[in-house]
């Protein structure tokens, strides 16, 4: 009877001692955290990737601009057919810069071949023009390309960000027929190779509007739950 | 009297129809195998594009980690990142749908349709000096607000409209394209009207954000110097 009057003390002091605050908090949050802490100081835009809940933030100074929703987030490799290993795993939380990304180069350029002198106002009474008519800056007449809905970016760390709406398909004769097709290429002289890429899966135009912001230097923290 | 020997004759041969389909089938085997085996050699030879789930690993945390320590870190990365979060009234512009939102205190008080930059480069045949015609991303800052403002055009205005730039300042200024007010964000950048209504909501700037006159009046009294731009 003693031994249990004491156990039961010992149990209720346990809990007395354990506090709901007391949990230690989870060391990959506080790590995420300090990451985000580390971006939000400095005036930039950055992105926060979480892959269990899916989602690509579009933050700065911690705030969320704006959240884009992914279909899907995998890792696509290169492997030979009947020799399959997996890639390497990234470790998370973890902050990946991109080296160089389509925000940077995919850019329309003009350039007027010669420069004549501009007219003065006084010419232009000469000849003048109804009060109505706008002056000032005319707007640009060339049309603004739209942004392609599938495209890679290089990390820092040699593997891609690749940023699609569609995943390539991954159905045994389709993986067949991508092999068949690959294998050709290779024979020609032709085969490219790619580091693996993280792909995150998206609408088209969820992926043609973060186009612009993958450019060298965008800041992408990958952690879950923050 | 002898009998005659019996004349042997062959067997009478199988219609001719039943041999070619054997033949033609076993011709497009043939071709089956031969593709067959090529393909299977392709395949070989090929490195296909293999799809696996991310599994990223949790690597930071670190068991030996005292809690307390942790609890510790956590609450001051938590302090930091609501210190660093923009409070009150701040501005959000989103480049590529063209929309500016007014902000006060994590509450969407005014949404606008906008124009941005097209991103467009131009450069100077002179001297092959470029302009990129991007919004600028980031956060910028509300540094000055004029009302009637006047623009002193740059060089690049000139240039890309295919003249040189005037050496007589007093030709760069324009009194009109720039609408009833301005609120200048930093490094030439400017919150503004626009004569071209009718481009609103789509790239068109040279980095400048445009706004119709309402909303531009509504932003001109409600932000005030200093406040915060959000622009992705």
């Amino acid at each position: 009877m003693r031994r249990l009057a004491l156990a039961c003390i010992s149990i209720s002091l346990a809990a007395l001692g354990a506090r709901a605050g007391d949990v230690p908090p989870d060391a990959a949050r506080v790590a995420a955290l300090e990451l985000e802490a580390g971006l939000a100081k400095r005036p930039f835009v950055y992105l926060v990737l979480d892959p269990q809940r899916r989602v690509l933030e579009i933050k700065a100074r911690g705030a969320v601009l704006d959240t884009v929703q992914l279909t899907g987030i995998e890792v696509i490799s290169q492997q030979p057919l009947l020799t399959r290993k997996t890639p390497g795993r990234p470790p998370i939380p973890a902050v990946w810069t991109l080296k160089s990304g389509p925000g940077d180069t995919d850019r329309e350029v003009i350039a007027p071949t010669e420069l004549r002198p501009a007219p003065k106002d006084d010419e232009e009474e000469v000849e003048p023009t109804p009060a109505a008519t706008p002056t000032g800056p005319m707007p640009t007449p060339t049309q603004v390309p739209v942004p392609p809905p599938s495209y890679r970016s290089r990390l820092a760390n040699g593997w891609d960000l690749w940023i699609t709406d569609r995943l390539p398909p991954q159905s045994a004769f389709g993986t067949f027929m991508a092999a068949v097709r690959d294998g050709w290429r290779r024979l020609r002289g032709q085969g490219e190779d790619h580091p693996p890429a993280v792909t995150l899966a998206m609408s088209d135009e969820d992926a043609r509007r973060i186009h612009h912001l993958m450019r060298t230097g965008t800041r992408i923290l990958v952690a879950s739950e923050l | 009297m002898a009998a005659e020997p019996e004349v042997l004759t062959p067997p009478p041969e199988p219609p001719q129809r039943y041999r070619w389909p054997r033949v033609v089938g076993l011709l497009f085997v043939a071709v089956g195998l031969v593709c067959f085996g090529s393909a299977a050699v392709l395949a070989r030879l090929g490195r296909p594009l293999v799809a696996t789930p991310f599994n990223a690993t949790v690597s930071a945390g670190n068991p030996e980690v005292e809690p307390a320590n942790l609890r510790k870190r956590a609450v001051r990365a938590e302090k930091e990142l609501d210190k660093l979060h923009p409070k009150g009234v701040y501005i959000v512009v989103d480049a590529y749908r063209n929309q500016l939102h007014l902000v006060e205190n994590s509450r969407v008080i005014r949404s606008a349709v906008c124009s941005t930059g097209t991103g467009i480069v131009l450069k100077d045949p002179r001297n092959g000096k470029q302009w990129i015609f991007d919004t600028p991303l980031g956060e910028r800052m509300v540094e000055r607000k004029v009302k009637h403002p006047v623009w002193a055009k740059p060089d690049w205005a000139f240039v890309e409209e295919g003249f040189l730039p005037p050496t007589d300042p007093n030709e760069r200024f324009d009194d009109a394209s720039l609408g009833d007010y301005a609120l200048y964000i930093g490094d030439g950048y400017i919150i503004h009207g626009t004569l071209f209504k009718s481009l609103l909501g789509r790239r068109v700037t040279h980095g400048c954000i445009r706004l119709g006159d309402e909303d531009l009046e509504f932003l001109y009294r409600h932000a005030p110097i200093g406040t915060r731009v959000y622009l992705y």
